[in-house]
């Protein structure tokens, strides 16, 4: 969905955008400049991946959030004002958003994802989804993905963090790689052939092709067969502290709260215990210690996450793609 | 029962809210960072930073607008922070962190200090301040997709200095005035040029034929064509570029006629440097002005800056840049002197156009102004997300300090790609100090090869005790049993000595100097070696060449890419992955990604 005519940099824009393009290239920085993304939750992790993507210089970019502003909102996240508690999430966030890039057409959505019908989705060419509910995020990945439509989820607990994307069964994208120069004579940049080196500035241009599995794949892997038994001991243990969590988010319809500490402590306890044991898994594969280090969204993490996150995005949306 | 106060546990969260960190630097990394903190609770933090805000930081300086644009980084960053978290304490200094204000007193204010630098000389002295004060320092850097943290503890950690860093690059004189192979040799050549003309002039920095170059093997019988050339600019030796510029009344003819015509025959007259080589081809204004055909212009897609125009237009460009640089040298009125700056138009021009007529010239295919700027002005190329990242690594890192956990901290690379074991960040052990360091050492002591006939007080001072070692403000005596100072930090005290040579006070092979800096509280022992071979003004005596381990070397490149734009003479890539395989530790912070590459087929395409 790469609008067809070639959007032009202008030469403000280029001032601007100099110190990425000389990174990615003026391509890229087109091809950024023609997507529009749809950003789901304005926490700590939605804030960070909103500030990368305006900062990017995307074509325009969709903060859909219901929630209101709580006083805990104020202190995860800098683009809502300390004055905005009980206004919509979104539209307190979307001025200090808006001011990060003119350039960006930034658009604030008070509506809950869930009420969303499938075509509001397709008139982006990524969706990123944070803070929502497993089941939400299982049907727009298997919506948008479907439409060719890039796919990212993502969400910060605590010191803990996890990042997701699915860019379809047959992503086709072409990566550049350094070219080796060889000598064969006088070579274009001096006068006397040099032994051959990498020159940074001659790259070739691979095509590859990547499968991505699904959201619902991804959660659902079968851990009682063989082969999934074998990789367990390379799977990090955040894999089903995840499970935990968004079991967590599923049935409470929030996440772990500092304000209620003891009796969600409790919880996740006894979900980690159900988790396990309906993946029938060893009980002792994931230990306490987690408990008092998932909640609230930490700064620095939402940082490390949505950079990875946004970065990822920016990769993804600048490929070359038909 | 954990008490918790947000995500952290509330000892940790009230000794975050009490304590009083500085950071260095309001940039890239420096706004990231001070979002960082005030978000995670931090209410006492100072910042330092001597820039001002230029456009080209708004793609990820996030708490810099446009209209921001001239005003202070350290002011500005913490207007912004302050709006998010009103309730903070931010100290801003327009200042560098370089100025003896900032003594080990101001330091040891601190419980944590960390750098959002971009030099070397810099990180160096902060470094030492650290190390003086006791204060663990926090240091870190990105290129592009690249980045590092690391934690530097005295006595327990390598200090900044202890792994010896690439030297910055330069090129030996011969090559950048007589047989530059390379643009970044005439580019070089072009802001040599520049100061010449229109700044401070430099000794190290000429422009004119070198007819010393051991390479030449001068021919006493070629003196006819020599004297004509030389004629022609009333010796090139005797009269100084910017004099004789001035006697033209810079007129960029005649200029363009000297630099691109008459040197260039001087240097074919030196026929021994185009034996092996393809010689060079002079450039004459009026037969380029009346060959030139007038183009249909295709309007070019992309950027203006670019486009790579053709000889003729390097002529106009050179012409029109110094007209502009001559008024601007008349306007500043007498004695003036201008500094180079890639961001200033003219400038920028200037070196754009002369060092594209030297390439032409020693046919290289001439770059775009937008390529010559990237190594003219040492750019790195930069992005809102690595700096992001590195900047939370940071903060975790200053937690672990502040919860008492030392041993847990870590330095982390960022890879732009996962490595073979699929991790994006990669955490390694600290090193312990190493015992050698010339900094951090209980007795720092350090060897330096040069001639000490031929080597100047000044040269000592500046190039060899400053420059390569770091001190800012030095006093150097010699241990000579009487104590002899050599130089003196207080100004004007040992200036009469700038210009004699070592020699003179009676150093000699085996002797011994002692330096210090006051203010970083640091004393190093120089042992002399009198060495009469010199091609280089002076040598560290390092430590054994073989010990450069490949693991090593990928950190060294690293240290080297993300030391800063101020210091590499070289044209910045960032393009480099990393392959250093850590310890699989990781701190709490985790990422899982699902996605799964299940075929990854490639077909080479044609090449660019």
């Amino acid at each position: 969905m790469i609008e067809k005519e070639d959007p032009v940099i202008s030469e403000e824009e280029a001032a601007q955008y100099d110190r990425q393009i000389r990174l990615w290239g003026l391509d890229a920085q087109k091809r950024l400049r023609g997507s529009r993304v749809l950003l789901a939750g304005l926490g700590g992790l939605g804030a960070e991946v909103a500030k990368n993507l305006i900062l990017a210089g995307v074509k325009g970019l969709t903060l859909l959030d219901h929630e209101q502003v709580s006083e805990e909102s104020c202190r995860a996240q800098f683009l809502v004002p300390v004055t905005a508690q009980g206004q919509n999430r979104a539209k307190a966030s979307l001025e200090r958003a808006q001011n990060l890039n003119p350039m960006v057409k930034v658009h604030a959505d008070p509506d809950r994802i869930e009420d969303k019908p499938d075509d509001f989705f397709l008139q982006f060419d990524a969706v990123c989804l944070t803070g929502c509910s497993r089941d939400l995020m299982i049907r727009v990945d298997q919506l948008c993905s479907k439409h060719n439509i890039k796919v990212f989820c993502g969400d910060v607990y605590g010191y803990y963090g996890y990042m997701f994307c699915n860019l379809g069964q047959a992503h086709n994208y072409v990566e550049e790689k350094p070219k080796v120069v060889k000598p064969s004579g006088e070579s274009n940049d001096g006068p006397k052939a040099k032994k051959a080196k990498v020159d940074p500035n001659e790259t070739t241009m691979v095509k590859k092709t990547a499968s991505f599995c699904t959201l619902k794949e991804a959660l659902a892997v079968d851990w009682t067969s063989e082969k999934a038994k074998a990789g367990l001991k390379r799977t990090p243990v955040d894999y089903f502290l995840l499970q935990v969590l968004l079991k967590f988010r599923t049935d409470k319809g929030r996440d772990p709260d500092p304000q209620s500490f003891p009796e969600d402590s409790q919880l996740l306890r006894q979900i980690r215990d159900d988790v396990l044991e309906s993946l029938s898994l060893n009980s002792d594969l994931l230990n306490d210690d987690f408990i008092s280090y998932c909640f609230s969204e930490m700064s620095p993490v939402c940082a490390v996450v949505g950079g990875v996150l946004g970065q990822e995005v920016v990769k993804r949306l600048t490929v070359f793609s038909r | 029962m954990v008490q918790l106060v947000g995500s952290l546990r509330k000892e940790l969260a009230d000794s975050i809210s009490t304590c009083k960190v500085l950071v260095v630097g309001a940039g890239g990394i420096g706004c990231e960072l001070l979002k960082n903190l005030v978000l995670t609770g931090f209410k006492n933090i100072e910042v330092i930073d001597l820039d001002t805000i230029d456009v080209s930081n708004l793609n990820r300086q996030f708490l810099f607008q446009k209209k921001h644009v001239g005003k202070s980084k350290a002011q500005v960053a913490k207007e912004s922070a302050l709006q998010f978290c009103p309730s903070a304490n931010i100290t801003a200094y327009h200042d560098s962190i370089m100025n003896p204000e900032y003594n080990v007193e101001f330091f040891r204010k601190f419980m944590l200090v960390m750098n959002a630098l971009d030099n070397r000389a810099a990180r160096n002295h902060v470094n030492r301040m650290c190390l003086a004060a006791d204060i663990p320092l926090i240091e870190s850097g990105t290129a592009g997709y690249l980045g590092q943290v690391t934690v530097i503890k005295k006595g327990m950690t390598e200090c900044y200095e202890c792994q010896p860093k690439p030297a910055q690059k330069t090129f030996p004189g011969c090559t950048i005035r007589n047989t530059p192979s390379e643009p970044i040799h005439c580019i070089v050549w072009a802001k040599y040029l520049f100061n010449q003309l229109f700044g401070e002039e430099d000794a190290d920095q000429e422009v004119s034929p070198d007819t010393a170059d051991p390479e030449a093997a001068w021919n006493p019988e070629e003196t006819a064509a020599r004297a004509t050339a030389s004629d022609k600019d009333g010796d090139i030796k005797r009269v100084s570029t910017k004099e004789w510029a001035r006697s033209t009344g810079y007129d960029s003819v005649k200029l363009f006629n000297k630099l691109f015509k008459d040197d260039i025959m001087y240097l074919l007259t030196m026929d021994k440097l185009w034996k092996k080589r393809k010689a060079p081809t002079p450039l004459d204004w009026h037969q380029l002005e009346n060959s030139e055909c007038p183009k249909e212009g295709t309007p070019a897609s992309g950027l203006k800056d670019q486009q790579v125009l053709d000889v003729w237009g390097y002529c106009q460009l050179f012409q029109h840049s110094v007209e502009t640089l001559r008024s601007q040298l008349q306007e500043k009125g007498e004695g003036a002197e201008l500094v180079w700056d890639k961001d200033d138009p003219p400038a920028m021009d200037f070196v754009t156009a002369a060092a594209n007529l030297r390439m032409h010239i020693f046919s290289m295919n001439m770059k775009s102004r937008f390529d010559v700027k990237s190594m003219a002005g040492n750019i790195i190329p930069a992005i809102a997300t690595t700096n992001a990242v590195i900047a939370g690594l940071i903060v975790l890192e200053g937690l672990k300090i502040l919860s008492g956990e030392l041993e847990s901290c870590r330095t982390i690379f960022l890879n732009k790609c996962p490595n073979l074991r699929k991790k994006l960040l990669v955490p390694c052990v600290l090193d312990p100090p190493s015992a050698n360091c010339y900094v951090c050492a209980s007795k720092p002591e350090v060897t330096v090869k040069l001639n000490v006939h031929k080597t100047m007080v000044l040269t000592l001072q500046d190039k060899i005790v400053k420059e390569r070692f770091g001190m800012v403000a030095p006093d150097v005596q010699i241990e000579d049993g009487k104590g002899t100072i050599l130089i003196s930090s207080e100004e004007g005290e040992t200036e009469g000595n700038n210009n004699k040579f070592l020699s003179d006070f009676g150093i000699r092979n085996g002797s011994r100097l002692q330096a210090d800096d006051f203010l970083q509280d640091y004393t190093l022992l120089i042992n002399v070696l009198h060495d009469l071979e010199r091609d280089v003004e002076f040598e560290v005596v390092g430590e054994a060449p073989d010990k450069a381990p490949p693991p090593q070397t990928n950190q060294e490149e690293v240290n080297s890419i993300t030391n800063g734009n101020k210091d590499s003479a070289q044209p910045s890539t960032s393009s480099k992955g990393q392959h250093r395989s850590g310890h699989d530790l990781t701190s709490h912070s985790c990422y899982i990604s699902a996605k799964r590459l299940s075929s990854v087929s490639e077909v080479e395409l044609s090449s660019r």
